[in-house]
């Protein structure tokens, strides 16, 4: 029940964070489908995870294209593709997953506070394709009109 | 007249989001300073005149919480009206924030009118001339 509330604070929290600060519509995807099958081989991601504590404990991950990555961050801080650093692409993923998470429990449990870790990137290794599906947890599906992306909840 | 803001969040790219979202409120801004947690940020106050801290909760080092019970504890800073800019949303720290002296809480995600709805609020109505974005220095493609 817990997790099942959190998956669904989640997609109510992505739609809600991209939409408003990366002007990204999202469709969230019912299908059942694995993390390996949902992105391309050799397409180059880009992840990001923060930790939470509280009445249920455990993190959040975020993963999404780099090509994606620079477009939402061109949204954001209102550059340039050609504009974008490496440290302001990964600030601005890191910052996503923050408002993402801090969204999901917000929805799960208002009145309880959290404690929220600071996020992290992933290391590129433990999100290579042909480490995907060893990736623990729940995970969302995203789709926008071009592109994919995906977000977990881990729980201790 | 205008006023010195300093933001202080862990992410550059949000401070940068803030700081162009003030430009085009319409608020006359002297100076933007910026630090990256609490501890930075009373370093900044130590220093230099600061009219208005948007704040971070959830940061390294010192947290916005931490830095208000900090600014309280010097007959100077605990003037500087305070406002915390937040993914932090539970009843609880919104409480808390309020009970040490934060003048507002903004949610994030938010909209450029929930910042310059608090900034009216707390430092009085942008004047009108400064209202246009187009007024302002720099670009803003939100």
């Amino acid at each position: 029940m817990t997790q099942a509330t959190l998956m669904q604070a989640m997609k109510d929290s992505i739609s809600n964070v991209l939409e408003t600060m990366f002007f990204l519509m999202v469709q969230i995807n019912n299908g059942n489908g694995t993390l390996k099958e949902w992105f391309s081989q050799g397409q180059a991601l880009l992840g990001a995870t923060l930790s939470f504590d509280g009445p249920v404990a455990g993190y959040f991950y975020f993963l999404i294209p780099v090509d994606m990555a620079d477009d939402i961050t061109g949204n954001f801080l209102g550059l340039s593709p050609q504009e974008i650093n490496e440290e302001q692409r990964k600030d601005t993923v890191k910052e996503a997953l923050n408002m993402i998470g801090g969204g999901v429990l917000s929805l799960f449990d208002q009145k309880t506070p959290f404690k929220l870790g600071i996020p992290e990137i992933i290391a590129k290794s433990r999100i290579a394709h042909n480490k995907l599906q060893d990736l623990p947890g729940d995970f969302i599906l995203i789709e926008t009109v071009d592109n994919r992306l995906s977000a977990g909840i881990v729980l201790n | 007249m205008a006023f010195n803001v300093l933001i202080v969040d862990d992410s550059s790219s949000m401070r940068s989001v803030i700081k162009k979202t003030i430009k085009v409120s319409g608020f006359k801004v002297g100076e933007y300073l910026e630090a990256a947690d609490g501890k930075e940020a009373l370093k900044v106050l130590a220093g230099a005149w600061v009219d208005l801290v948007l704040t971070d909760i959830n940061m390294p080092n010192m947290n916005g919480l931490e830095l208000m019970a900090e600014m309280n504890k010097d007959q100077m800073l605990r003037s500087i009206p305070v406002v915390m800019i937040t993914t932090e949303g539970s009843e609880a720290v919104m409480q808390k924030s309020m009970e040490i002296g934060a003048k507002g809480y903004i949610k994030k995600p938010f909209m450029p009118q929930d910042i310059k709805q608090m900034l009216n609020n707390i430092m009085g109505e942008a004047e009108d001339d400064a209202s246009d974005p187009d007024a302002s220095d720099e670009g803003f493609d939100f």
